[in-house]
């Protein structure tokens, strides 16, 4: 959540920031926040499906107590809708609107009761089950799964069919549905324990001696409400169209009013033939509506078990408020961003790619400025390491520059120029899709942090190698294309014999090597790496950066290296930004970085990594003094310090 | 005198697969003491084995083989019951390791509650106030009624560091526990578990996979590979002077700034042949072949990661 917080994160070592402080003064309302956060979040879709159902439940309530007795005979016959009768009435002369009410009643409480039943089973069977393990679960998930196969509603038929007619009441048509509808709510509940029977903090709650049944109750259970008030609507709804079914078919609970029962009588009287509409419409229709208002909030709830379901803008949303605008202050000279034309004196390296005044803005109800009017320059063959910590936006600037940001994200202004070995300039923020997709790749090619889980599990190196090749040069031929994957996996130091090995059968490193030769197919002038080796160990590490220099030296292609890890850029690249709450605020040779650090914040990156040989220095553990005054002390100017950026 | 004794700790995992399934040793006979206001620092990379000695030690994990035994301060064995009292474990994700569905001062109450050192609410409120402010979370009252979602990675894993200690814990394990906070704020971290370590004379087990802080904030260090301990010694002896060939490797694999330009162009190395049945010993200058445990199967000939070329 605080992705795009610098700030807030970098406030971290001292007491809560001012701005913070002053809210949580303002009361105990935070206590609540925690709660809130399982609520779903409003939306018209929650508002349509809440006054559905709610207006239908009223009705259900409170609608028997004004309306005549259903079941009075009148030798009306069938008549149309009237003032009398709102809703007509049936072939016996009985009035619709008495009968809708009270059946909209039963099927309520046939609903309500299944809902609560089939749920407290499947929560039993699947959380139990779940979190348990070992034998207890093996028997409980044969159980559930034996009623899953049974097919539910012929078993509803013959179940209802054995019991007599008279002893056959609403609540026998419940519990009957809630046995045969429990189990593949059973199975989504001890899926999703398994996985938060894992998390650390029931870890956590073992070591600190918890008892297993307070581990359920107090841990795991409430992270799973979301998922059981959906599951428990979900059984409402399938309870009372099962009840409808069942009536229909004259099974239901004899002697009360459903919905169903209203069908299955409108059926018997021939309502379709004599074309009673208002007989068998309103019941089907009062149905229909309440299944749908009672989807329309199950889609809410949804999402808040899968955030990935709520509209970007609700997301981003969640994250504006902990973005404190950045006040302005004056900068120090030395820390101002070097023009363009500063480069020059620094290489004499033509550039392959500038970027100019480029502003990436979320586009929220808070917008957030995660680019900051980012000036560099990438000369051709340079390495340019881009340091920052998370949050700073130096993820959102390398896809900014690839123009693979998505919305809410927006270039709000700035250039990307990249300059053509042909000496042709390219304006990659004017590019139409079809050549952007052509320049992607070819000129461009990106690798991302994580990216070696990013092949195809299924397909092999080799075809996911030459599918780059057919896309981008169909005029290839088979062999050209083939030697040509085996020249680029040689180049990144793997063996061509692996061409036909798939993803799994690699380790990460190697699978790391397979996406830098995929980036380096189409012999692009620059490559973009994000994070590249933030996940493998650091043998693996070493081994692949020593590929990505030589590499460069061989083919001189430009590569901007992305990560957080000061000490490696600094022996990797040629010049360094480091990226601070969207600004680069440093901008020059590695070498002088490290020896003449201008910027406060660059100083502290570098202090924050200790050196591995060097002198111990400040870093024997004196315990917090050595920490710097970097707020540890609760000093109240301490806090503004962090707060603000330098 | 020792908080914690590690004797020949073995832990194998079946792996199924199929019908068939066979052993994995994560963890091969590794020994080793912790005593009172000192760290011993496990080193190594992912598969080493070091995260399972940790879940051993926190009972997480049951141990194949191998003995773990724990001593009060006053040199009583420690019992079954008051296990949890005595060793308690930093987790190393502080996003995964508070229940957000909690409020911070849940997460430190439950510990005092449940191992008795208070009683009553207004005692156990004052007694969460004061581990907030000891690990900096100040204003407590502020902080205390929050959410973790609330509050940033660094100042969850202080609570986390709180929660570890309410239980009067003597025994810390930190599991990686700045591996997943920015980097800026790392040293903060290390440094308060410093000071607390300090003040409450507690002994620490550090887990990590970065050399440099190892060497820092650690007094011991013992480097873990494929399940064996195969160097150990003071902290700077084995950083500064490594003799295994994997130790050799590690150090010169982590990126130096102060050797600019050096390490890039060397070649990463192998793993000596002879070094994958011994290990060394900074006290005593010696090396020491295994006795009890198994050779290091030597499954990948460069860890680099690379093809042989």
């Amino acid at each position: 959540m605080t992705n795009l917080s610098p700030l807030t994160e970098s406030a971290d070592d001292g007491a809560a920031m001012p701005e913070e402080a002053a809210q949580a003064t303002a009361g105990g309302r935070r206590g609540a926040s925690g709660l809130r956060a399982l609520l779903p979040s409003w939306s018209p879709r929650l508002g349509i499906g809440l006054v559905i159902v709610l207006g239908i439940a009223l009705f259900g309530i409170f609608g028997p107590m004004f309306v005549t007795d259903p079941n009075a005979i009148d030798n009306m016959g069938m008549t149309k809708p009237s003032g009398d009768h709102w809703l007509g009435t049936t072939q016996t002369g009985q009035d619709v609107f008495a009968q809708l009410a009270h059946g909209t009643r039963g099927s309520l409480q046939i609903g309500l009761l299944v809902g609560i039943l089939a749920t407290l089973l499947s929560a039993f069977f699947g959380i139990i089950g779940g979190y348990l393990g070992g034998y207890v679960d093996e028997g409980f998930s044969l159980f559930s799964n034996v009623m899953l196969v049974i097919p539910g509603l012929p078993l509803v038929i013959v179940i209802a069919g054995f019991v007599p007619v008279e002893d056959r009441g609403w609540w026998t048509i419940a519990i009957v549905l809630a046995v045969t509808g429990w189990a593949a709510s059973a199975r989504v509940l001890r899926a999703q324990t398994l996985s938060l029977r894992n998390r650390d903090y029931v870890a956590a709650a073992r070591v600190a001696g918890e008892r297993p049944w307070r581990i359920v109750s107090v841990e795991i259970l409430p992270n799973l409400l979301p998922l059981l008030a959906s599951q428990f609507v979900f059984a409402i709804i399938a309870a009372i169209l099962s009840e409808a079914g069942l009536s229909f078919l004259g099974l239901g609970a004899s002697g009360s009013h459903t919905l169903g029962t209203m069908l299955y009588y409108a059926q018997n009287g021939w309502a379709l033939q004599n074309e009673a509409w208002w007989w068998f419409v309103p019941p089907g229709l009062v149905i229909a509506l309440f299944g749908c208002g009672l989807s329309l909030i199950n889609f809410s709830i949804d999402e808040i078990i899968n955030p990935k379901l709520r509209m970007p803008k609700t997301q981003k949303a969640d994250k504006a408020p902990v973005a404190p605008p950045a006040p302005v202050e004056l900068k120090e000279g030395a820390a101002d961003v070097p023009p363009a034309t500063d480069t020059a004196s620094v290489t004499r390296r033509d550039a392959v790619l500038t970027v100019r005044g480029l502003n990436v803005v979320y586009q929220t109800d808070n917008p957030v400025h995660a680019v900051k009017d980012v000036t560099i320059s990438l000369g051709r063959g340079e390495i340019l390491g881009l340091a920052g910590e998370s949050g700073c936006g130096k993820t959102t600037l390398a896809y900014a520059i690839n123009r693979l940001h998505r919305p809410p994200a927006e270039v709000s202004s700035g250039t990307v120029t990249f300059h053509d070995k042909s000496g042709q300039d390219i304006d990659l923020l004017a590019l139409d899709r079809e050549d952007l997709r052509r320049f992607r790749w070819a000129k461009l090619s990106m690798v991302f942090q994580g990216a070696m889980n990013s092949l195809n599990p299924v397909i092999s190196i080799r075809e996911q190698l030459e599918d780059v090749l057919t896309t981008h040069k169909p005029e290839m031929n088979s062999a050209q294309r083939k030697a040509r994957c085996e020249e680029v996996l040689r180049l990144v130091g793997v063996d061509p014999k692996r061409l036909d090995s798939f993803p799994h059968e690699l380790s990460g490193g190697m699978r790391q090597r397979v996406m830098i030769a995929m980036a380096m197919l189409l012999d692009p002038q620059v490559m973009i790496m994000d994070e590249p080796t933030t996940a493998l160990d650091v043998v693996v590490q070493r081994g692949i950066l020593r590929e990505i220099i030589r590499l460069r030296d061989e083919l001189g292609f430009a590569v901007i290296f992305i990560t957080h890890d000061l000490p490696l850029l600094l022996e990797l690249s040629d010049r360094i930004a480091v990226m601070r709450a969207g600004e680069i605020i440093e901008y020059a040779p590695a070498g002088e970085i490290y020896e003449r650090p201008q910027h406060p914040y660059t100083r502290q990156l570098l202090d924050s990594f200790p050196s591995l040989t060097g002198e111990r220095g400040a870093f024997v553990r004196t315990g917090e003094s050595s920490a710097r005054s970097r707020g540890e002390q609760n000093e109240p100017n301490a806090q503004v310090d962090e707060g603000a950026p330098r | 005198m020792t908080a914690l004794e590690v004797r020949d700790l073995v832990k194998d995992y079946r792996i199924r697969s199929g019908l068939r399934s066979s052993t994995l040793r994560a963890v091969d006979h590794v020994s080793f003491t912790l005593t009172p206001g000192r760290t011993v620092a496990l080193v190594g990379e992912s598969g080493s084995g070091k995260s399972t000695v940790a879940k051993m030690i926190a009972r997480l994990e049951k141990p194949t083989g191998g003995q773990i035994i724990a001593t009060k301060p006053d040199g009583r064995p420690v019992g079954n019951r008051e296990y949890r009292d005595h060793v308690q474990m930093v987790f190393q994700d502080p996003f995964a390791s508070l229940n957000p569905f909690h409020t911070i001062e849940h997460h430190i109450a439950r510990p005092l509650r449940l191992h008795g050192v208070t009683r009553g609410g207004a005692e156990t409120r004052k007694r969460v106030e004061q581990l907030l402010e000891r690990v900096n979370l100040t204003p407590a009252g502020t902080i205390a009624p929050r959410r973790p979602h609330e509050l940033s990675g660094g100042q969850r894993q202080r609570v986390a560091i709180a929660r570890a200690l309410a239980p009067g814990a003597k025994v810390v394990v930190a599991d990686e526990p700045v591996s997943m906070l920015d980097v800026s704020i790392r040293l903060g971290v290390l440094n308060l578990l410093a000071r607390l370590q300090r003040e409450d004379n507690l002994a620490v087990l550090y887990i990590t996979h970065d050399l440099a802080t190892a060497r820092h904030f650690s007094d011991e260090i013992l480097v873990m590979y494929r399940g064996h301990v195969v160097e150990r010694g003071p902290a700077d002896d084995v950083i500064l002077t490594p003799q295994h060939s994997y130790t050799k490797l590690l150090a010169a694999a982590a990126p130096n700034p102060e050797e600019r330009g050096r390490s890039l162009a060397d070649s990463p190395g192998a793993i000596a042949p002879e070094d994958l049945t011994r290990t060394f010993d900074h006290h005593t200058k010696s090396w020491q072949t295994f006795e009890k445990a198994r050779p290091i199967a030597a499954a990948v000939a460069n860890p680099a990661g690379g093809d042989t070329r």
